[in-house]
C-alpha cells in the first residue's frame, strides 16, 4: 500500500465527530496534542473505549496511539455491524456518548448491528438512554430509516459512579437517506416522559411526576409519565434517579429534555472531595425540567438543543438533494458539528436567521453518502 | 430593516464557518511521515501549564482545557420561571390547548 495521507487534527475536543465522520467519510486522520498541557495527558478511558467500540464495529480499522496518549491516529475501516456484539462502555462516561455515534455508524454499515452496551445508563452529561428511546430514534424514522429493527431496550439501569446498567441496541442497515424539508414544528399536542429510580425509593418518581405535572397543567392536559422503579440486579450498583420528557407536536416533532442526579464519580481530576454533596430533591428536579422542556418548546426548532448536531449531520449525509431545517438558536455542539461536516464532507450550509420567529433557517445539499459496506441482495 | 436581516445572514455563516479563508480547525493535508519531529523546541519547554489552549473551548463549565465533548447544553442558570402568566401567554401558541384562530 502507498502512503496514506492523513487529515491532520489537534487537541482532544470532538473526537466523537472526529472519528465518526472520518470513518463515513473513510479519510484517515491524525490527532496531536491530545490533552499535552494536562496534568493527566493523553486520552481518557471514555475516549479509549470508544476506540475500541470503533475497532469492534469494523474490519480492518487501524488504531495507534502514542505512549502518552497525545497523539492517535486513525484509519477507518469497513464498518461490519454484526450480531451479538457486546461492549463495556466503563464508568467515565454514560452509555449516551457512546450511542450518539454508534447509530450513525449502525446505518452505514455491512450487517444489521446488534449490540449489548454495559455502563451508566442515566447522568447528567449525555442523554438518557430513554431519551434516545423517545426521541433519537423517531428523529431517525424522519430521514427514511425503518423502523423494523430500529430499537434500544433497557434491561437494567446503571447510575454514576458504578455504573451496572446495560442496554441492546439494534440499528438496521439502509442504502441512503431521504433529504427533508422539515421547517414547520406545529404546536406540542401532548407530553410523555418516564422517571426511573435505582436504589432509592419509588416514592421519588412520583413526587418529580408530581411537581413536573403542576407546571405543566397551565399549558396542556395531556401529559403522562410513566414510572420505572428498578430493584434488585436491575438497578445496577449505585443510587440515582432522574426524569426524561418529551413533548411532540402535531407536526411531527420531538422535543426532549431530561435530567439524571446521582453522586458525582470520584473524579480522575484530582479534586478530593470528602463531603458527599447534597442531591438535588426530587421536587426540584420535576420543576427544573418541566421549566427546561418549556424552554426548549419555546426556543422553536424541529428538534431540541441536545439534537442539533445529530439533525445537521443528517442533513449532510443525505442524497445530492437539498434539505431545508428549522432549528433554534444554533448550540456550541451544533456549531462544531457544521465546522466538522464541512471539514471532511466538503457540505456547506445555507444559515439564514427567520428574526420574526428567533429560529434559524438551515439549507444544505447532501453530500450523497452511499452505502457502500452494505451488503447486495 | 432589510439591511439588519442580510447583515445578521452573513454574520451567522460567518460564525460558523469563518471568514472567507481561514478555518476555525486545522485542516492540513499531508503526506504523513514517520516523524515525530516537531514534538517541542526547548523555547517552550518552560511553558505555563494550560495557558496556550484556554480558549479553545467554548468556555462552558467543567475548567476543563480541552471542552468536553457533550451534546447535552442545557443552562440551569436561566431557567424562568414558567408559573408567571405573562411567560405562559408568550409560548401559549404553542400548544395545541392556545389560541390559534389566527
Amino acid at each position: 500500500m502507498g502512503k496514506t495521507t492523513y487529515k491532520r487534527l489537534k487537541g482532544s475536543q470532538n473526537l466523537r465527530h472526529r472519528l465518526l465522520l472520518a470513518t463515513l467519510s473513510s479519510s484517515p486522520i491524525l490527532i496531536e496534542d491530545i490533552r499535552a498541557d494536562d496534568t493527566l495527558p493523553g486520552l481518557r478511558q471514555h475516549e479509549v473505549s470508544l476506540l475500541r467500540l470503533f475497532d469492534k464495529v469494523s474490519d480492518d480499522c487501524v488504531v495507534e496511539i502514542n505512549e502518552t496518549g497525545t497523539k492517535l491516529k486513525y484509519r477507518p475501516g469497513i464498518v461490519m455491524g454484526g450480531r451479538h456484539l457486546v461492549h463495556d462502555c466503563g464508568v467515565s462516561r454514560s452509555i449516551g456518548y457512546f450511542l450518539e455515534p454508534l447509530i450513525l455508524l449502525g446505518l452505514f454499515a455491512n450487517k444489521p448491528l446488534t449490540i449489548r452496551l454495559k455502563g451508566i445508563t442515566n447522568d447528567s452529561n449525555d442523554p438518557l438512554v430513554d431519551t434516545f428511546r423517545s426521541t433519537t430514534l423517531p428523529l431517525l424514522k424522519r430521514f427514511g430509516v425503518p423502523s423494523e429493527g430500529l430499537d434500544l431496550k433497557i434491561e437494567s439501569r446503571g447510575s454514576p459512579p458504578h455504573g451496572g446498567g446495560e442496554v441492546v441496541l439494534t440499528i438496521p442497515v439502509v442504502q441512503s437517506l431521504n433529504a427533508v424539508t422539515w421547517t414547520d414544528v406545529g404546536m406540542v399536542k401532548r407530553i410523555r416522559g418516564v422517571t426511573f429510580s435505582t436504589r432509592v425509593s419509588s416514592q421519588f418518581e412520583n413526587t418529580m411526576i408530581h411537581a413536573a405535572r403542576g407546571i405543566f397543567n397551565r399549558f396542556i392536559p395531556d401529559v403522562h409519565i410513566f414510572t420505572d422503579h428498578k430493584a434488585g440486579t436491575q438497578a445496577g450498583s449505585s443510587p440515582g434517579y432522574g426524569i426524561s420528557l418529551v413533548a411532540e407536536t402535531n407536526a411531527g416533532c420531538f422535543i426532549s429534555a431530561d435530567m439524571a442526579i446521582a453522586y458525582a464519580r470520584e473524579e480522575e481530576t484530582g479534586d478530593i472531595e470528602d463531603e458527599k454533596k447534597e442531591l438535588m430533591p426530587p421536587e426540584d428536579v420535576g420543576g427544573q425540567i418541566a421549566s427546561i422542556l418549556l424552554g426548549e418548546i419555546e426556543q422553536g426548532g424541529v428538534v431540541d438543543s441536545t439534537h442539533q448536531g445529530l439533525l445537521f449531520l443528517l442533513c449532510a449525509l443525505c442524497p445530492q438533494d437539498v434539505s431545508k431545517i428549522r432549528s433554534a438558536k444554533l448550540s456550541p455542539y451544533g456549531i462544531e458539528m457544521l465546522r466538522h461536516i464541512r471539514d471532511f464532507l466538503g457540505v456547506k450550509f445555507v444559515i439564514k436567521p427567520d428574526p420574526s420567529t428567533g429560529t434559524v433557517i438551515l439549507k444544505c445539499i447532501g453530500c450523497g453518502l452511499k452505502n457502500l459496506n452494505r451488503k447486495v441482495s | 430593516m432589510e439591511r439588519t436581516v442580510s447583515r445578521q445572514n452573513t454574520n451567522l455563516m460567518q460564525l460558523v464557518y469563518g471568514k472567507a479563508t481561514s478555518t476555525p480547525t486545522t485542516t492540513l493535508n499531508e503526506a504523513q511521515d514517520s516523524s515525530d519531529d516537531e514534538e517541542s523546541d526547548g523555547d517552550d519547554f518552560f511553558k505555563p501549564k494550560g495557558e496556550g489552549k484556554k480558549n479553545l473551548g467554548e468556555g462552558f463549565d467543567d475548567g476543563n482545557v480541552n471542552a468536553e465533548d457533550c451534546s447535552k447544553f442545557t443552562n440551569l442558570e436561566n431557567l424562568k420561571n414558567w408559573k408567571d402568566e405573562e411567560l405562559i401567554q408568550s409560548i401559549r401558541d404553542r400548544f395545541v390547548t392556545g389560541d390559534w384562530q389566527k
